[in-house]
């Protein structure tokens, strides 16, 4: 009992009497983890989720059949007549967009009607449905989630075609929204040619699953791929595993600035009590329950933070998951963020999180807390102490962690996650940290004089106070260049990116007028239009030249890639660079035409560590071809790896001359108006956008900069936890030297002095914190660049300045900063001078 | 999980393949585009053993009673079903058609009679052509769905009856027979037509194979038996509907020990009073044919059992009488569970099964078996018929 009261009396109480500052702190850690609890929600969800709609229908299957470019009928028929006791599914699986008010892209899965289901599982004597005149290629089945009952009449567009079909009914029980249609329309429809995209099979016990695979492996062809079903999705789920990976380290910055500012409570509160401490010290208190007491206040701050942190993350997690997803669906693969789902594990994530990073960083002040001498303490005088700060030491370990942050930075990515990359960035973020009190006492003595001399008196005060007090001084500085830093360093490397992008663009756009179907395409899926619009389009007297590109998404060495066919002449006459070689872009691509070889993106080769000269094997279709790598280019488009190789060349071992896009060069003098009126004339009837060129780049722009938007978010909010801990601190500051600001006021200050004082001291931290911070986020930003993207992602960025953004970000920030020295402020003029002087 | 909701949706579906033609009473020689069965027509073999797709529907059904070395004995049915679906042939057409193109709808049935263990076994699955799939095709002499087939040996004995090889693979057991013809082909009915009501086309050309001489192996549950003994073949292909005051009928196959065979069928009014168009055939043991109509044979049913799953009241004992050759029998079955029993829309429920043969001929008494199937118990026959 004793001892909870003295918990109370020297912890709890102080908390409870410093309301501000204590919900200052507790905001703090609050929205470090709400950070983390809402990437971790929304990450769940997005990523979580992807096992998409389409795989909803995989039933009881646990084998899958798949083909690069689909898998051709008759595979399905011999595994259908192979004599084992097997249920094998056919499936067509693409994208529609419904039309109505709302257009909505949804899964279309092609099932056999006939086939699908087990016709003896149910109880006999359901009553009919009056369906006597459906017709199978006109009837779709809906999932329930779609909200359309059965005789309604739904509009589909589907590639470049738009039709009318009836909901012949609703499929209930089904997790989330798709389509249901016959293998034959959708085989019409979506223009597979006979071939499907996937054959599901149960097979039964008897046998693993490994046994099956390879019984039934006789029964294929060399290019067909039997596995365990669900394989593609866990090796998609793979590599988004490394994306969300990424994100989680960045949601963490906020947690790490809120570990600064614990740090710098706990020492403000062992600092105030130290005259308390000795007390009790002296009455005979052993050290443990001094080192317990203040750990006790910092968990008390961790468990409130947490809990708020949970609720606001959870809160957070709903805008959150809008961006992730995406991201995901620009980079990744189609999927629809399945609903946020806040289990306990996520509770109990949040208030470890919290908990921990509060202890962790009150373990330094509380240890030294535990070490104060009593006779010390309660010394005469109750003027602060200092606590002494070892600038040359600090500095010196802080060259030691920069020369293995250096190493670090030098390895290689663990399982496709640059650890090594982070790693050397934490190790950047403390070595810096542990030259700021170097940095604040250069300045300090550099500057003094030119301040006073620029700002006056007030100025001067602020400078010596901070200088005094360095130790505060450098964890505040600390805390905010981190933020900063990191501010810096993702808006150098994004800004990079971008202009890296537009300039790519510059290169690969060069078409006036691109077409595409007018269901949305994405980086996993490739809407076809019809393959007579090439051709007429070629007749035209304003068209010089027509490219045209076919897609299809297919797996290289267990991973998604985009395979292409593309016009090699056309193509290689426009592009300037395209390689990492330098090699003339007209030479390459003369070479792809007529051979058995490719060209691949510099993510893909990263990927795969393929060099020019290598051979690809590829399964498409049926067969297994080898394809010899001529060069690699520059591609930006996707995360995913691309192979690229003459159409000739692909229609030799995958039908569909319908190509997804098809870019149309005008002839000089052509208006790109009169080319697009032109255009949309033999276009008539169909459903295919057209795009000028300055607007396809805009809005790739946009998809850049939303595929970015959730990084936006968490750097404010980590300068956001930022800048509260600067008003935080400061506020501290206040209460601690009410003494000092009693004895100006009593020697004349007017309050307009005392708030320029605290307003000039905000500033000057705010100028360290900015120095410092841009330093170390230059750093980053280059390990960001050269290191943790490229592998993450595989980009060549060219580094780029993106001044103006960075220059009104950090004005923005250093404007908060001294705003936040305004409460502060207000508190410090209200001192009644008489009073602080009296308590002396 | 999900089969509850396929299944509605299959069910919809077949509604719209299978639906019961309403114009039925077109008496033209084409029925919706399909052939009649009509008098005159020109049987030639192998190629009528297999695929008549000028037909609306068509039929090949294997039934047989068999038995291992030690008396433990089985009955089978495996039948395979084609239907016309005819579906959207003018958007087919349009853009070019597709293998996935629902042409004929083909469904085929599996039953398992395990009378020593006293378990009925039964699957019936329903599949288009696609890409081989199902079919019936000269060119392989084969006919199937899926793992269930019929493949003929290609010689010229399949002019006669030749031999087959019959496979097929369910969950719990699967079966692997060679049958051999011992007689050649009997054609049902008079001028190469069985007539099923008044009206020309309101027919079927009926083919048997009344004696198969089988040997094979059934792996029920993993044991494997070794099994000799009879099975029945019928082929039908027709193109049109039972009339709408026909309720259904039952079909009888009797296999004789002094090497002859009985085919007769009774065409059940609604109201329960037998239809003039039931007919039959007695095949002696040489293998020359007897037609015979209503007037010449008289059905009795005798014991009835109800059965549990459907409620439908199948007579499971029978008397058969033909008085112009003194013939007489009595049927019973060694096993009452013989229900097919089927959730579709496409097949309504029926009873097939094994059946046990009492027979005397001239006043000699004769052993035999067979197999009986009765339809139309359980409700309106919609689908296949």
């Amino acid at each position: 009992m004793p001892a909870l009261a003295l918990f109370y009396r020297l912890i709890l109480r102080p908390l409870r009497q410093e309301r501000a500052r204590t919900a200052l702190t507790v905001l703090a850690v609050a929205l470090g983890v709400a950070a983390v609890i809402a990437i971790e929600l929304a990450g769940q969800a997005a990523v979580g989720s992807f096992r998409s709609s389409l795989e909803t229908l995989t039933g009881s299957a646990n084998i899958e059949v798949t083909a690069a470019g689909g898998i051709p009928a008759d595979v399905f028929a011999r595994l259908a007549t192979a004599p084992y006791p097997l249920k094998v599914h056919a499936r067509i699986e693409d994208y529609a967009v419904i039309a109505g008010k709302v257009k909505r892209t949804v899964p279309i899965v092609g099932i056999d009607i006939l086939s699908e289901g087990t016709l003896n599982s149910a109880g006999a004597g359901e009553a009919p449905e009056g369906a006597s005149d459906l017709r199978i290629d006109d009837s779709v089945w809906l999932t329930s989630g779609l909200g359309f009952k059965r005789g309604d009449s739904i509009h589909l567009l589907i590639n470049d075609a738009a039709a009318d079909f009836t909901v012949a009914g609703v499929v209930s029980g089904q997790a989330g929204e798709a389509i249901l249609m016959d293998l034959a329309p959708a085989t019409r429809f979506l223009r597979r040619g006979g071939r499907l995209d996937r054959i599901l099979i149960e097979a039964p016990a008897t046998h693993s699953i490994e046994e099956w695979t390879e019984l039934l492996r006789k029964d294929v062809p060399d290019g067909i791929t039997i596995a365990r079903q669900g394989t593609q999705t866990d090796e998609n789920r793979h590599m988004l595993e490394a994306f969300r990976w990424n994100l989680r380290v960045l949601s963490y910055v906020s947690l790490a600035v809120g570990a600064f500012l614990i740090y710098n409570t706990i020492s403000v509160s062992v600092v105030r009590r130290r005259f308390e401490i000795g007390i009790l010290r002296a009455l005979g208190a052993p050290r443990v329950a001094i080192l317990g007491g203040f750990l006790g206040e910092a968990a008390c701050v961790g468990l409130l933070g947490g809990v708020c942190g949970i609720v606001l993350g959870r809160i957070l997690s709903e805008g959150a998951v809008k961006l992730v997803a995406s991201t995901v669906a620009s980079l990744y693969f189609s999927s629809r963020p399945a609903p946020i789902a806040l289990t306990w594990e996520y509770v109990l994530l949040g208030l470890t999180m919290g908990m921990s990073i509060a202890l962790l960083s009150a373990l330094g002040p509380a240890w030294e807390a535990s070490r104060v001498a009593p006779i010390e303490a309660m010394a005469r005088g109750r003027s602060e102490h200092q606590a002494r700060v070892h600038r040359w030491r600090m500095a010196a370990a802080a060259l030691l962690l920069a020369s293995v942050a250096w190493v670090a930075s030098r390895q290689d990515a663990v399982n496709g996650k640059p650890i090594y990359g982070y790693l050397c960035a934490l190790l950047s973020i403390i070595a810096s940290a542990l030259l700021v009190p170097l940095l604040v006492s250069v300045m300090a003595n550099v500057t003094t004089g030119v301040i006073s001399r620029v700002f006056g008196i007030e100025a001067l005060l602020a400078s010596r106070i901070l200088a005094g007090s360095l130790r505060r001084t450098a964890v505040l500085v600390g805390a905010l260049s981190t933020a900063i830093a990191v501010l810096t360093a993702v808006g150098i490397m994004v800004g990079s990116f971008r202009e890296t992008v537009v300039v790519w663009m510059d290169d690969i756009l060069q078409a006036d007028l691109f077409l595409s179907p007018a269901v949305p395409g994405g980086v996993d899926r490739h809407p076809t239009m019809s393959a007579e619009i090439p051709l007429q389009l070629a007749q035209l007297p304003e068209a010089e030249a027509v490219d045209q590109l076919r897609n299809y998404e297919i797996r290289y060495e267990g991973l998604a890639a985009t395979l292409g066919g593309m016009d090699a002449r056309i193509a290689g006459r426009r592009r300037k660079r395209s390689f990492l070689s330098g090699a003339s872009a007209d030479k390459v691509f003369r070479q792809l035409i007529g051979t058995d070889s490719v060209i691949v993106s510099e993510p893909f080769a990263n990927k795969h560590r393929t060099k020019a000269g290598d051979i690809l094997k590829l399964n498409l279709g049926a067969r297994v071809g080898a394809f010899r790598v001529l060069d690699i280019y520059y591609d930006y488009s996707s995360e995913r790896g691309v192979i690229l190789m003459d159409r000739e060349t692909l229609f030799r071992y995958l039908p569909g001359a319908e190509p997804n896009n098809v870019a149309v060069y005008l002839k000089p003098g052509v208006s790109v108006e009169d080319g697009q009126r032109a255009v949309e004339r033999v276009l008539a009837g169909r459903m295919v956008a057209v795009a000028r060129n300055g607007a396809l780049r805009e809005q790739a722009i946009k998809v850049f900069d939303r595929t970015f938007a959730i990084t936006y978010v968490l750097e404010a909010l980590a300068v956001f936890v930022a800048v509260t801990g600067v008003g935080s601190a400061l506020l501290a500051l206040v209460i601690d030297r009410r003494r000092e600001f009693g004895l100006l006021r009593f020697l004349g200050a007017a309050d307009s002095q005392i708030r320029r004082i605290l307003l000039f001291e905000a500033g000057l931290l705010g100028a360290l914190a900015n120095i410092s911070g841009v330093t170390l986020g230059l750093v980053l930003s280059l390990l960001l660049i050269h290191v943790i993207n490229k592998q993450s992602f595989g980009w060549t960025i060219q580094f780029h300045w993106p001044v103006m953004v960075l220059l009104s970000a950090l004005s923005i920030v250093y404007v908060a900063t001294i705003l936040s020295a305004l409460y502060p402020a207000r508190i410090a003029t209200r001192l009644i001078p008489i009073e602080v002087i009296h308590e002396e | 999980m999900r089969n509850n909701s396929l299944l509605r949706v299959k069910r919809a579906l077949l509604a719209l393949l299978l639906a019961t033609n309403t114009n039925a009473a077109d008496a033209s020689a084409k029925h919706d585009g399909y052939r009649l069965a009509l008098p005159g027509y020109r049987f030639e073999f192998p190629r009528d053993h297999f695929n008549h797709p000028d037909f609306q529907t068509e039929w090949w059904y294997y039934t047989g009673n068999l038995r291992t070395a030690d008396g433990r004995r089985f009955g089978f049915e495996l039948t395979f079903f084609r239907r016309g679906a005819d579906n959207g042939a003018a958007v087919q057409q349009a853009s070019g058609g597709s293998v996935w193109d629902v042409r004929d709808v083909w469904m085929a049935h599996l039953a398992l009679s395990d009378i020593h263990g006293g378990q009925f076994l039964h699957a019936e699955r329903l599949n288009r052509s696609g890409p081989g799939i199902a079919g019936a095709d000269l060119k392989q002499a084969r006919v199937w769905n899926g793992n269930w087939e019929t493949q003929w040996a290609l010689d010229p004995s399949l002019a006669g009856g030749g031999t087959q090889r019959l496979k097929a693979v369910a969950e719990r057991f699967s079966f692997d027979f060679a049958l051999t013809s011992d007689k050649p082909p009997v054609i049902h009915g008079t001028d190469g037509v069985s007539q099923k009501a008044e009206g020309a086309g309101k027919a079927s050309h009926y083919i048997s194979l009344t004696r198969l001489s089988t040997k094979g192996e059934i792996i029920l549950d993993g044991k494997h038996f070794s099994v000799e003994g009879a099975s029945w073949m019928d082929h039908e292909f027709f193109s049109h509907q039972l009339e709408s005051d026909q309720s259904g009928w039952d079909w009888f196959s009797l296999q004789l020990a002094d090497h002859s065979e009985f085919m007769l069928f009774r065409l059940r009014r609604k109201g329960g009073s037998p239809d003039p168009f039931s007919a039959g055939t007695y095949v002696d043991p040489q293998g020359r044919t007897v037609h015979l109509t209503a007037k010449d044979f008289t059905v009795t049913p005798g014991k009835i059992w109800r059965s549990p799953a459907t409620g439908g009241n199948y007579p499971i004992e029978w008397m058969i009488e033909v008085p112009s050759i003194r013939f007489k029998a009595t049927l019973h079955t060694p096993m009452v569970q013989q229900e097919l029993t089927s959730n579709s829309r496409s097949g309504t429920s029926y009873w097939e099964g094994a059946i046990d043969v009492e027979a005397s001929r001239l006043g000699r008494s004769l052993q035999g078996v067979g197999y009986l199937e009765m339809t139309g118990y359980t409700g309106p026959i919609t689908g296949l018929n």
